[in-house]
């Protein structure tokens, strides 16, 4: 396994080191130990997963333990649920490293995509680089991930894109 | 929040899922070319290499133009564009979460002496 580089926190690194795969590289100002229970805690979680403006989370339940559930539930004003994740951890070592599976449903049940996300935490001097992996089953989801990222200005870019595009028929 | 209901942008995205087809927009970006061109350095023959130009031009990320028995190619940007601002939305949907995060710990860092305190 590849070291964690070192990078200095506030920065959000994004690469595609395969067709396949998405890694994103963050340091935080915190103890390792800390930013584990951040990230793997169903009430902390709750603090910074932020849902697309309109949306709230409903439901969040997190086991990092190998076998253990993740489950998070959005509702929006028209869904409840508006969307939901699941997935199951494989592996655990605490405080190193963490890897499970994830499942993205629409509130419908139809499924829109699974992944495979590791996490990697590495401390010194206390900061805390956090390497996650996103493995994708084919390149076309990776950028489907990309494409669908949660943001308000989801809607008005697709209305955009549908506008300059509509313009060139 | 929409996750199914840009067949457009669907389409940007399977158009650049292809290494051939990112070769040919690279080539492309320098300049147009005639469909011989794009195929020479793909080592592919040409109707390989018109199938792959089709599959852009669906997209519009290249359109064609044809003088006499030769097919000249162009990129058009603007949906390449709107591709790669797509990818920046969502360096900023994490860089929110993190830096909610960064409060978070922040947080948790202040209350740790109180913690260690009660112990």
């Amino acid at each position: 396994m590849d070291p964690i580089p070192a990078t200095s926190p506030k920065h959000l690194h994004i690469s595609t080191p395969t067709d396949t795969t998405l890694v994103l590289l963050r340091a935080f100002n915190a103890p390792l130990r800390l930013v584990w229970e951040a990230m793997f805690t169903p009430d902390k979680m709750r603090r910074w997963m932020l849902p697309p403006p309109g949306w709230t989370l409903t439901s969040c339940q997190c086991e990092p333990r190998v076998g253990g559930a993740l489950e998070v539930a959005w509702k929006s004003d028209e869904a409840d649920p508006a969307m939901t994740l699941r997935g199951r951890f494989t592996e655990v070592v605490l405080h190193e490293r963490a890897v499970h599976t994830e499942t993205m449903a629409l509130g419908s049940g139809q499924e829109i995509g699974s992944l495979l996300e590791k996490h990697e935490f590495a401390e010194e001097g206390g900061v805390t680089t956090v390497r996650i992996t996103q493995t994708y089953d084919l390149k076309e989801a990776r950028d489907g991930a990309i494409a669908s990222g949660m943001d308000e200005g989801m809607e008005a870019c697709y209305q955009q894109l549908d506008a300059v595009l509509a313009n060139r028929g | 929040m929409v996750l199914d209901r840009s067949p457009r942008l669907d389409v940007v995205f399977h158009a650049l899922a292809h290494p051939a087809r990112r070769a040919i927009i690279r080539q492309l970006s320098g300049g147009e070319c005639n469909l011989s061109e794009l195929a020479a350095p793909l080592k592919m023959t040409f109707p390989a290499a018109t199938k792959h130009v089709r599959v852009l031009e669906h997209a519009r990320l290249v359109r064609r133009r044809v003088a006499g028995r030769q097919h000249f190619c162009r990129l058009e940007a603007a949906p390449l564009k709107e591709a790669m601002l797509w990818t920046e939305s969502f360096r900023q949907s994490w860089e929110a979460r993190f830096e909610a995060l960064d409060s978070l710990l922040d947080e948790m860092s202040s209350e740790e002496p109180s913690r260690a305190r009660r112990r």
